[in-house]
């Protein structure tokens, strides 16, 4: 915009038209809306639904796909190339007294070896960076990564990582979240109580509610814990360019933060990492966080080679992160009409042995733990625990499934109790458009009414 | 070891420790990755390829077991501007998602319609019985291969 003076005052003489008209004047095209045809331009007009939805559409990656065309990590190959693996943890919770990699150096093919008080800043995690790359003090699940080697096949990896020498002082370990919150029960991680997250909603007066209702009913729900399962297996490689640049390749689903990491724990600056997303095979929440990346930047700097890492089947079972498991207790206060009055939850998410995404998770299993349900008396309180098991991250629904299992059961419990159809009661007390939800956000757009109606009516509830 | 295979019609040779497994003559020395590893334990099917005109899966035959005999990948199916019937139908109705598991899919359905043309849905399912698929796009592959059946029915008839 040029601004110039004239008869002394300030005028504006070079916006361009455009601009000059409010967006509410703008009238964008009608979107050209021809069925079957191959190639169509889609533009939105201004307050219409676009013509992409009801359409059916090609997946630009579809044809590679049936071709077996498309390029997993594990289908790239880098020149002069070195394969990286693993050593882990057989016991579940231990101190380390000694690593010994030094009969592993000495094997065929072995070019570089790595422990953990090689890494620069020995940590990461997406909420709290309480997770080491590779253990140096102690292990607090089997499958916790000790030492890796770089070598120049695999199984040269498999030969030399028999021969690292890895000498623990057992410590007792804690599978049970429950048994975890006690104030003496051994600590996952040392100086640190066992419940690192939790968070509370609280909406009118629960106890008040309860005295005052006609009926209460308490139940348990427990839900397991679930890998992921991806078909890929997480995959990485690295190198570093002639300018001192690192280069990853990852099948990471979120490579900014993955990148911020590495910057973290190699202490090197933000602007000489590169990393490269490739095509995932599945992540469903488990490639959401580095796994190996920053252990094969180092084993590529030892080596000034290009160090490669696919999972095992094994691996990402041992060391990859898990649904959470939920124990959740819930008390609802019901009127005699079906009416929910008041409900109280109590969540413990076992948390595996590290956070990766566990406040998220827990915050929004808090947040949905109520239901899609009026409830003007609510108080839920949510807690993430250390365990010895392999840690639990995000997964599909961040939360969701495992609470939904445990309301809609409760539901479904109720309902048997009071006589009254189990269509019946979620109705009487489903959201409306504009309801609240328990942390006071104005609902739009729900749709919870009409979706039970027309499941109900597809599925022959009423008949059956 | 020695090694003598005919893949996709053309003779390959290959020197290779006797562990070796055709899964991975067929990905590191020969180049094709179109069939993909995914648990090495026969347990996924992300690997299956036809030997002899039966579906395998790749990582648990050696590639000393396939010495003289004819293999058929999913690189032998089709090519970008020619694509095999299976793989225009599986495009055409988004069967594959993430796409890991698609090329032994089409490798289990493709040995299914060369023994059964006019399969039942029930057929199919068995077919793709020792695929796994973890985005759990199922019902449009079995949708696809039922609809390129009944197209090919009508073609002959």
């Amino acid at each position: 915009m040029v601004i110039t003076v004239k008869d002394g005052a300030a005028t504006d003489t070079n916006t361009p038209e455009l601009l000059k008209r409010a967006d509410a004047d703008i009238k964008l095209p009608a979107a050209p809306h021809k069925p079957g045809s191959d190639l169509q331009t889609i533009i939105a007009d201004v307050n219409q639904q676009t013509p992409a939805v009801g359409q059916r559409v090609v997946r630009v990656d579809a044809r590679a796909h049936g071709l077996g065309r498309t390029e997993y990590i594990d289908d790239m190959t880098w020149p002069n190339q070195l394969f990286a693996k693993v050593k882990r943890a057989e016991v579940a919770h231990a101190r380390i007294t000694s690593v010994d990699v030094s009969e592993a150096a000495k094997m065929p093919g072995v070019k570089a070896t790595l422990v953990g008080t090689e890494i620069p800043v020995n940590s990461f995690g997406p909420s709290y960076q309480d997770q080491p790359l590779i253990n140096a003090d102690k292990v607090r699940h089997v499958g916790d990564p000790v030492a890796a080697v770089a070598a120049e096949t695999e199984q040269q990896c498999i030969d030399a990582l028999k021969k690292i020498k890895v000498e623990y002082e057992p410590l007792t370990p804690i599978f049970d979240a429950i048994e975890a919150m006690k104030d003496d029960a051994p600590q996952v991680h040392e100086g640190k109580s066992n419940i690192y997250a939790s968070k509370q909603i609280k909406k009118g007066d629960v106890e008040k509610a309860f005295a005052e209702c006609d009926h209460i009913f308490e139940d348990s729900f427990n839900t397991q814990m679930i890998e992921h399962v991806p078909l890929e297996p997480h995959a990485s490689a690295a190198t570093w360019d002639v300018n001192g640049r690192l280069l990853v390749w990852s099948s990471l689903g979120r490579i900014t933060l993955g990148r911020a990491d590495l910057s973290r724990i190699l202490q090197i600056p933000y602007n000489k990492i590169r990393v490269t997303a490739t095509i995932v095979g599945g992540n469903f929440g488990g490639k959401n966080e580095l796994t190996v990346e920053p252990i094969l930047a180092l084993l590529a700097k030892k080596t000034d080679r290009p160090v490669r890492h696919v999972f095992t089947r094994e691996d990402e079972f041992l060391s990859s992160t898990t649904r959470h498991p939920f124990f959740m207790d819930y008390k609802t206060g019901v009127m005699n009409d079906g009416t929910i009055v008041a409900r109280k939850i109590k969540i413990v998410c076992d948390g595996g042995s590290y956070c990766s995404w566990s406040e998220t998770t827990m915050g929004k299993g808090c947040i949905l733990a109520a239901g899609p349900y009026n409830i003007d008396n609510l108080e839920v309180n949510a807690y993430a625990v250390y365990t010895n098991k392999v840690m639990t991250g995000a997964m599909r629904g961040f939360g969701a499934p495992q609470v939904c299992f445990a309301y809609e059961s409760h539901m479904d419990d109720i309902a048997h109790a009071l006589g009254i159809d189990p269509l019946e009661i979620r109705m009487k007390n489903a959201f409306y458009e504009g309801s609240s939800s328990p942390t006071g956000q104005q609902l739009q757009s729900v749709a919870v009414r009409e979706s039970l109606q027309m499941a109900s009516e597809r599925a022959g509830w009423k008949e059956a | 070891m020695e090694i003598k295979v005919t893949v996709n019609g053309a003779e390959k040779a290959a020197s290779v420790p006797p562990e070796t497994t055709l899964l991975s003559v067929l990905r590191e020395q020969w180049g094709m990755t179109g069939s993909k590893s995914g648990c090495e334990v026969g347990d996924c099917g992300a690997c299956t390829v036809l030997l002899d005109g039966k579906p395998v899966n790749a990582c648990l035959v050696l590639a000393g077991q396939a010495n003289g005999r004819d293999v058929l990948s999913i690189e032998g199916l089709g090519t970008p501007n020619n694509l095999d019937p299976l793989q225009k139908i599986f495009e055409t109705h988004a069967s594959l998602q993430c796409g890991f598991c698609g090329p032994g899919v089409i490798m289990s359905a493709k040995a299914l319609l060369n023994k059964n043309p006019d399969p039942t849905r029930h057929d199919v399912r068995d077919a793709l019985a020792g695929n796994l698929c973890r985005c759990t796009g199922y019902v449009k592959m079995i949708d696809a291969v039922m609809e390129l059946a009944a197209n090919n029915k009508s073609e002959a008839a």
